[in-house]
């Protein structure tokens, strides 16, 4: 087939290649890769604020002590037109998160995957769905 | 080169060669004053590159077939991306960053852009190899600095983009490009003004028509912009941009126009020329639609919770103290 020689290189080209460098700050600024946490707790707030939504999630350690992390989301533009409202998460709910602490040390960290208890992802979805520009058809 | 290939080259070399005509369209709206009208809300939104990928040399456009499997290919990679580790993935592709972006956060549309009924493998269309002619050294260094910014010893040393100050990627232009989010656009459109507000950081551009540029002294962060009419397209002409907007690191002199045709009633064709010779050997071209969308655009109050600066600089600070600790 033609399209064999070109296929899988332009597809990893076009969709990961132009991912880290062009977004609002480039992710190795503020989140050290050296520094992934897991964290298991419950939603407590949700804020869909530009340039990106935080969810507040409330982590227990083992001493019982509850501290309170912020995980960084999409632009709340984009999660508007996928249906992720403001209510979408209750607070309360119970999440996983595996990402990257920020730089700084802060209780911060970037949210790419968040997970609830029964394994469905909380942010699911692809560019072909949702989007206005599918929309229209 | 098979014969598809062949073909598709040669259409574009025609194009290319003819000059612009002042299209004419039937059929789209036009407002009382009898232009087309431009108003309504709008979206770039593809996954054609700025640039033709390597594996696509000499290839500039695709078939709906090859197309399908290269859309597909990509919302699947899209899927499979979610829910990976993105060290390796991102290691692939040369980069060291952490990565971070779930798929559900992008919004660049699933479709490579289509002008005169095929799909386009690069926005630019001349050079006709798709790619951005040689830049100049010192080009390539404000291009790389409008990415990573410089020091991180005072905010203003920081990208604009983080800083909310305009969005990344040139998406408010001009030229507007796509980026990964946030391609929608307003037009609203009087005899004497055409507004474009784009929706990431909410820039407006104000193009008054039938004017004549600003005096060389004054500098605005998106260029000052006039435009006339040639036949049913909408020509804007922009100059005076500041020393700071980094559009593939230009310098302040340069020089877009830009060419507004709606073609029909959901289509706004764009093509833009980009001039600049202390940065680019020679002129180029970019060309995609503009599809109509469902409104509304969003406020993108950039400001509003722009934690992402507190961090960095932030992170900045406790490595310099840790390091004086060593």
């Amino acid at each position: 087939m033609k399209m064999k020689p070109f296929g899988v290189a332009a597809c990893a080209t076009l969709m990961l290649g132009a991912a880290p460098a062009w977004a609002h700050h480039a992710f190795a600024a503020e989140f050290d890769a050296k520094r992934p946490v897991h964290l298991v707790g419950v939603v407590s707030k949700v804020e869909l604020i530009n340039p990106h939504a935080w969810i507040h999630v409330d982590v227990k350690g083992p001493d019982g002590k509850v501290t309170t992390w912020m995980i960084e989301a999409g632009s709340p533009n984009v999660l508007l037109r996928r249906g992720f409202t403001k209510t979408s998460v209750a607070p309360g709910t119970p999440v996983v998160v595996d990402g990257y602490q920020s730089k700084d040390g802060s209780l911060r960290a970037n949210g790419k995957d968040i997970t609830l208890p029964n394994g469905t992802k909380l942010f699911l979805g692809s560019s072909g769905t949702g989007a206005p520009y599918d929309q229209k058809k | 080169m098979c014969y598809r290939c062949f073909v598709s080259l040669g259409a574009l070399f025609v194009l290319l060669a003819a000059p612009v005509p002042a299209q004419t369209s039937s059929g789209v709206p036009r407002t009382s004053d009898g232009h087309p009208d431009l108003q309504g809300t709008w979206t770039n939104a593809t996954i054609t590159p700025l640039e033709r990928p390597a594996a696509l040399a000499g290839k500039a456009t695709l078939t709906d077939a090859e197309a399908r499997v290269l859309e597909t290919q990509s919302v699947n990679e899209l899927k499979e991306y979610d829910g990976k580790s993105e060290g390796p993935l991102l290691t692939a592709t040369g980069s060291a960053g952490t990565g971070g972006y779930n798929a559900l956060f992008l919004d660049r549309g699933s479709e490579f852009a289509r002008v005169d009924g095929v799909k386009r493998t690069s926005l630019i269309i001349d050079p006709p190899d798709g790619k951005v002619p040689r830049m100049s050294a010192e080009a390539g260094r404000r291009l790389a600095q409008s990415y990573t910014g410089g020091s991180f010893d005072s905010v203003k040393d920081r990208p604009l983009s983080e800083r909310c100050l305009v969005g990344f990627g040139s998406t408010s232009g001009p030229p507007m490009l796509p980026v990964l989010y946030n391609n929608n656009y307003q037009i609203v459109q009087t005899p004497d003004n055409v507004l474009i507000l784009v929706e990431m950081v909410h820039d407006a551009r104000i193009i008054r028509m039938n004017a004549t540029h600003a005096p060389p002294n004054v500098r605005q962060w998106l260029g000052d912009s006039v435009g006339h009419w040639e036949g049913d397209t909408l020509v804007v002409d922009t100059t005076n941009f500041t020393n700071k907007t980094r559009v593939r690191g230009a310098t302040e002199n340069l020089h877009v126009i830009e060419r507004f045709t709606r073609t029909d009633a959901g289509t706004i064709l764009y093509r833009a020329t980009i001039e600049d010779p202390a940065a680019f050997a020679k002129p180029w071209t970019i060309e995609y639609p503009f599809l109509a969308t469902k409104g509304p655009i969003y406020e993108y109050a950039c400001h509003e919770g722009n934690y992402s600066l507190t961090d960095i600089l932030g992170g900045a600070r406790k490595k310099e103290a840790e390091a004086g600790r060593n």
